[in-house]
């Protein structure tokens, strides 16, 4: 159960900044991820800064620049919300599979892309190197959900449903802190491993998530995502993916490919896009990039599946396509 | 049970003890008016208006709330624990331990806490060390948090199959065998096999799998000078009765334990839990009401669970279908102490298909993991998930079909007991099961998908229940007030079976009165009559006799005063609708309620006792279960597109309970096969992985079936008791996993043979058949 | 509810509200405390103190001393007494103490109490319509969608939430409405005819 912490919910985005640039200070938005962290001692927060009264940072803005969307808004809706239902179904999609409606309901964007990972070495009392300790306990261990790529140093797979998503659609984060606002293309968001195993971002303590920024879509923009989880509800990916085409005719003219569930960071697999690009979708076009996106996968002893899973659900998702 | 010549009742060896007989059990009902309808709970409100009181939601004034400090090793020795700084936080009023100080409340319970309770070794990961009470939950885990402990670490072994390796950690210091294998012999298994057409041998796997009900195991315990009173969540009150007065020491008579409302038990809450002697010492020390509810994670680790099991069998077959010869050896465990662990393993092989030649031999093994519990059908789920698919494996090599495999091996007799079964609808659950499933239609079906990339699969299992007949003791008590209302009082713990409902429903069947008028006063050791616990699907073959003899011995008496105030033969007479009426004669009848010598005394009361079964026959459940699978061969997603469950339960006593525990079983069985898998940290830290539902993961809406049938069976079971009911919770759940498994290899022609079928399992499957064929 | 369940309380701890940080006996608490306008900057409330919140609870205000860390579940539970939400897990995988706030349906332990400040917060007791069930607790009621009925009030809570949404509701949309909900009893088949039947009655259906 979780231990003590100050608690504060600042009116202005200037107080938010100011609130959590003490140590120790974390941000509340939805908290669905929080609480859990804090109940199994993942980390420490001393004092709660709660995103709930700041104005500005929730709901969904459409322009001619693209579509920002305050990270402060629930998933819920951003999984009925009609222009990113129609111009960015990936993003749509995603939001509307992640954990339970109630998850959803309650669950933000930006909550969403800074969630911890769910290994449950990292979740449960286990000093793994990700809480910076000598070992990634799910080496010698039970790896059945994790990672098959860029696994080093720490095997986790990124949680998110959305990051994908927003990956494959090319959004940009824009994270506020103290000196000011930065806008952080989200293919430079996430930390991997080989990185810095000990976070899963680029902000730095005291700096925010204010909103996220997808670039205006193009007509014939089309996008998806979907993910295989153990059960039908609740559980994280083992394997998605999110896909965004350009197509003219018949013909694949740009492809973004993402998965989710497969790595530390929402990954993107260059060499399916390539595969796609420039193609028709026949099944021999779509079998190619299947086995390009598994190309250089290092399963471990218990997620060699993960590969086989990988392909079936790019598969099926490209098969949406034609 | 059978008789001796001195009166006194034997089952399996052991002497039972019953309660006197008020007058020979009736005749079973040859037609009812309310039993088998479809009725509509009698605490239905209570349940859905939030109203319902469960130990969990009990405030009581000035009641603190317990918290248990578990250790985080598999193997350890407590060295010392350390509370200064815990007891000087804020809101913490009692901590105890192994270690901590005794004040003169707990002093005569010391013994119990140093060495039970909080014993210096600890032999799994979640034994208690310690336990605290605080003014809200969040303070009692600030004081776990502050509490110092030092260990001295041991080597553990936390799986079985790697526990009788040479060298292993040892669990206890005899050994890491509970003892010696268990055996079993008939026949000559050797000659079987020679008969035999087919021999085939495989091994099976199944992992662990822990009951987490809804609600968490734990009461609130109240003490009034030396009296206890216990709110616990759980399936027998009189149990925990007898298990908290014993580890207290106490008179029976000064625990009074209440548990009317639980939120789910399969097992887990037969008897009291380590928590229940917590809370009652902590409210003693700290002389407040304790509220002790474990937490999800502690329900993981140490509340029970259905062991894993290793099972090889090694089957005969003749081409005709006859079966030959079965050789079974298993292994499993019931974790750090002597738990069971493969209790029931082997029961299936031997009982459920007739076979003259069968071999069986078990052996449990300790592991530094948390102990077995009873789990809905302990053993049996493990069994047929080995047996059924050996059935279906049989059947594809003599290429017969595996539901007439089934049906030309049934037996009448019980093979183990040598005698006759009151009734068993093994045959008609199989038969009229895949005729209502449409088996043919559905095979044929998916078998013109063999090369699609969803493929589909159809796959039967049968199963029977060892127990389930019920039996003695129970006693029931049914009075009749002064305006013609009834209080029903029985022991029994309705744990969302729909025991009360039923129970009302035979005394309205015998009293013909409306249900609803009868108020249900149960589990409650101060005020009602002792009952066993609610398990082994035996409540309603145990409590539904009793109660009719309440009502029956009831019945007699009301009939008698009504003659004398008619001045009629008490044979004319019959209760129809609330009122005494001349069945032959002139007509005439008088209410309930106006019953001169009723309203003079005030109440009448109806007693119950539970008889004996029928002497020499068996009283057992059977099951049949049909699954219709669509298997995504990209993604090794499997869809339970289909499922029917035929089941012989004796009478059907509420359609709607009865069709709501066939739903309950078969998706706990799907849990079994398919989601739920407990990771210990093999060959690492031998800890948990994973401490919550995200880890270990039970079936949600969207995992059931997409259409699930009930099929009763009711054979009219006229012998094994007067209500003519059997068990029905456990029977439900077991066949469900091998139906699937079997539908599966159906759709695939891989056959996987370890749970829980997962997508990860199904495409390794695949993978592995791809390489087969490349090979 | 019945009257002997009288909220614990605790001793020691210091209260806090908007700018007045002290330290009492919560013998005290009864009395109203001054309104105090804040100073500059956003108020903390400090680690360990309790602070004093409004809840807007199925149309009533109930005022509440909650600590930060207090989840809206417990202050439910243990302060405020209403007990149908129950606790499953504590971390947002069960669904057993599902309530609605500001027609949400949202899970009550993920919850922080002084988060929920100001929201309209709806609990299985709020479905009652005076001594009777509410239509979605009847259907409920009527079709069986429960054995040991833990999980119920929170399988109410996410059919009420999701009718309120979609009155009209396919059997995907009942099935993923009621998918925040575990039911370890498996009562999930009767669940969905609940819903069904749950629709009906909302929309005047034959009862
Ligand atoms: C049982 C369960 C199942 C889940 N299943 C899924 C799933 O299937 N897919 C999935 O993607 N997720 C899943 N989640 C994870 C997650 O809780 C939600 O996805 C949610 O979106 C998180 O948002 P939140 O607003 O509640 O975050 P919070 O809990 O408030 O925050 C999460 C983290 O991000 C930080 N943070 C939040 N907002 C910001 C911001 N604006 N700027 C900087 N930091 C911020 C917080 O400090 C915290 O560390 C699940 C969670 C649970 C409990
Ligand atoms: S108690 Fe809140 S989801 Fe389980
Ligand atoms: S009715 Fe028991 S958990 Fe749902």
């Amino acid at each position: 159960m979780i231990k003590s912490f100050a608690y504060v919910r600042p009116t202005s985005v200037d107080d938010a900044l100011e609130m959590l640039g003490a140590d120790g200070a974390r941000v509340h938005a939805g908290g669905t991820d929080l609480m859990g962290c804090l109940r199994d001692g993942v980390f420490e927060a001393e004092r709660v800064v709660s995103l709930r009264d700041v104005p500005g940072m929730r709901g969904v803005r459409a322009s001619t620049q693209g579509v920002t969307i305050g990270a402060l808004t629930p998933l819920a809706e951003i999984a009925r919300h009609s222009v990113i239902g129609e111009q960015y179904t990936a993003l749509a999609r995603a939001a509307s599979v992640v954990g339970t409606p109630q998850l959803r309901s309650q669950g933000t964007l930006g909550g969403n892309i800074c969630q911890r990972p769910r290994c449950p070495y990292f979740r449960a009392g286990f000093d793994c190197r990700r809480k910076g300790g000598r070992i990634c306990y799910a080496v010698g261990g039970d790896n059945h959900g994790h990672a098959i790529f860029g696994g080093v140093r720490c095997h986790m797979v990124h949680p998110s449903d959305t990051a994908a998503a927003l990956t494959a659609l090319d959004a940009t984060v824009v994270a506020v802190g103290r000196a000011g606002e930065r806008r952080i293309p989200i293919g430079d968001f996430f930390v991997a491993p080989s990185v810095d195993p000990t976070r899963e971002t680029v902000l730095e303590h005291g700096e925010m998530v204010k909103e996220i920024v997808l670039p205006p879509a193009a007509d014939d923009q089309r996008s998806s995502y979907h993910k295989e989880g153990h059960r039908r509800t609740w559980d994280f990916a083992l394997a998605g993916a999110a896909t965004a085409l350009r197509m003219t005719g018949g013909n694949v003219a740009e492809a973004r490919v993402v998965f989710s569930g497969v790595a530390p960071v929402p990954w993107r697999s260059m060499a399916a896009e390539e595969a796609l690009q420039g193609n028709t979708l026949t099944p021999e076009v779509i079998g190619r990039a299947c086995d390009a996106a598994v190309e250089g996968a290092a399963p471990m002893r218990h997620n060699a599946y993960k590969v086989g899973l990988l392909k079936g659900v790019l598969e099926k998702e490209m098969l949406r396509y034609v | 049970m059978i008789r001796d010549a001195e009166g006194r009742y034997w089952e399996e060896g052991q002497e039972v003890f019953e309660t006197p007989q008020a007058a020979p059990d009736p005749k079973p009902w040859s037609e009812t008016r309310v039993v088998g309808t479809r009725r509509m709970r009698v605490d239905a409100y209570e349940r859905v208006s939030g109203t319902a009181e469960y130990p969990s939601d009990l405030l009581l004034p000035g009641m603190l709330y317990g918290a248990v400090l578990r250790s985080p090793h598999p193997h350890a020795r407590v060295l010392s624990v350390d509370a200064t700084a815990a007891e000087a936080l804020p809101g913490v009023r009692a901590v105890i331990s192994g270690f901590t100080p005794l004040n003169a409340a707990l002093r005569p319970h010391e013994q119990l806490i140093r060495e039970t309770l909080f014993g210096p070794v600890r032999r799994f990961e979640g034994e208690a060390i310690a336990a605290v009470a605080a003014d809200t939950p969040y303070h009692a885990h600030d004081a776990l948090r502050a509490l110092k402990v030092e260990y001295e670490v041991r080597p553990f072994v936390s799986d079985e199959r790697d526990a009788l390796a040479e060298g292993a950690p040892l669990v206890h210091e005899e050994g890491n065998r509970v003892g010696d294998a268990s055996t079993y012999a008939r026949g000559d298994v050797a000659a079987g096999f020679a008969e035999a057409d087919v021999v085939l041998e495989e091994e099976y796997r199944t992992e662990c799998q822990i009951h987490v009900p809804m609600e968490t195991h734990g009461c609130v315990a109240s003490w009034d000078g030396d009296t206890l009173t216990v709110w616990e969540s759980t399936q027998g009150v009189f149990p925990v009765q007898a298990g908290v007065a014993r580890g207290l020491g106490m008179p029976l008579s000064r625990v009074r334990v209440i548990g009317k409302y639980m939120g789910g038990g399969f097992g887990s809450k037969l008897s009291m839990g380590d928590y229940t002697l917590m809370a009652a010492l902590l409210a003693k020390v700290s002389a407040r009401p304790v509220k002790l509810f474990i937490t999800r994670e502690e329900t993981l680790l140490s509340a029970g669970n259905r062991p894993p099991s290793n099972t090889r069998i090694k089957a005969g077959v003749k081409r005709d279908g006859t079966l030959t010869a079965l050789d079974l050896s298993a292994t499993g465990t019931g974790g750090a102490y002597r738990a069971g662990g493969t209790g029931g393993l082997d029961f299936l092989v031997r009982e459920l298909y007739r076979c003259s030649n069968v071999r069986t031999e078990t052996q449990d093994i300790y592991v530094n993991a948390g102990p077995a519990r009873a789990m809905r059908a302990p053993g049996y789920p493990q069994a047929a998930w080995a047996l059924e698919q050996m059935m279906d494996a049989l059947a594809e090599a003599i290429e017969m079909d595996p539901v007439a495999l089934r049906l030309k091996n049934i037996s009448l007799v019980s093979q183990v007991r040598g005698r006759p079964y009151t009734t068993t609808g093994l045959e008609a659950c199989i038969r009229d099961g895949a005729e209502a499933f449409g088996w043919e239609a559905a095979k044929a079906r998916a078998e013109a998908t063999r090369d699609a990339p969803v493929r589909r699969g159809v796959g039967v299992a049968a199963a029977m229940w060892g127990a389930g007949g019920g039996g003695p003791p129970a006693t029931v008590i049914l009075k009749l007030f002064s305006d013609g209302s009834l209080n029903l009082n029985l022991g029994a713990s309705d744990i969302g079976t729909g025991t009360k409902t039923i129970m009302a429903m035979v005394v309205a069947e015998e009293l013909w009165v409306d249900p609803d008028t009868i108020q249900i006063e149960h589990a409650d050791t101060g005020t009602t009559q002792y009952a066993t616990a609610s398990g082994g699907s035996k409540t309603v073959p145990t409590e539904s006799p009793a109660v009719r003899a309440a009502a029956l011995d009831l019945k007699k008496q009301v009939l008698e005063i009504a003659a004398a105030q008619l001045g009629v033969d008490v044979a004319t007479l019959a209760l129809r609708e609330g009122k005494v009426v001349t069945t032959s004669g002139p007509s005439q009848e008088v209410p309930l309620a106006r019953l001169n010598d009723l309203r003079r005394r005030g109440v009448v009361v109806g007693v119950g006792y539970r008889g004996p079964n029928p002497e020499g026959k068996m009283v057992n459940p059977f099951a049949a279960h049909f699954c219709e699978v669509e298997v995504d061969t990209r993604t090794g997603r499997v869809e339970l597109v289909r499922f029917l469950a035929a089941q012989d339960s004796g009478r059907v006593m509420n359609r709607t309970t009865y069709d709501n525990q066939v739903h309950g079983g078969v998706t706990m069985g799907v849990g079994f096969g398919m989601t739920e898998k407990r990771v210990l940290d093999r060959g690492q830290t031998g800890r948990l992985v994973g401490h919550g539902w995200t880890d270990y993961r039970i079936p949600t809406a969207m995992d059931v079936p997409t259409s699930l049938e009930v099929l009763p069976i009711d054979l009219g079971d006229r012998e094994a008791n007067s209500t003519g009911a059997k068990g029905l919770g456990e029977p439900a759940t077991i066949a469900t996993a091998p139906a699937i498994a079997n539908a599966v290899h159906h759709a695939l022609g891989v056959r996987i043979t370890a749970t829980p079928i997962t997508p990860a399992a199904v495409l390794e499957a695949l993978a592995a058949q791809r390489q087969e064929s490349t090979r | 509810m019945s009257s002997s369940k009288e909220p614990p309380r605790g001793d020691g701890l210091s209260v806090s509200r908007r700018g007045f940080l002290t330290s009492m006996g919560l013998g005290a608490v009864g009395v109203a405390l001054p309104e105090i306008t804040p100073a500059t900057g956003p108020e903390i409330v400090p680690a360990g103190d309790v602070t004093r919140i409004a809840l807007r609870i199925n149309g009533r205000t109930h005022p509440a001393l909650v600590e930060p860390r207090w989840s809206l579940l417990h202050v439910l539970r243990a302060e405020v007494g209403l007990t149908a939400a129950k606790e499953g897990c504590g971390r947002g995988e069960c669904g057993a103490c599902t309530v609605l706030v500001d027609d949400q349906p949202r899970y009550a332990c993920l919850t922080l109490a002084v988060e929920a400040e100001g929201a309209e917060i709806t609990t299985a007791e709020g479905l009652m319509e005076g001594e009777e069930l509410g239509p979605t607790q009847q259907a409920f009621a009527e079709t069986d969608a429960f054995q040991c009925g833990y999980c119920t009030p929170g399988q109410v809570m996410a059919t009420e939430a999701l009718l309120r949404a979609n009155p009209h509701p396919s059997p995907e949309d009942i099935r993923g409405g009621v998918s925040g909900n575990l039911c370890r009893c498996g009562a999930y088949e009767n669940i969905f005819r609940a819903v069904e039947r749950a629709a009906e009655l909302r929309s005047g259906g034959a009862s």
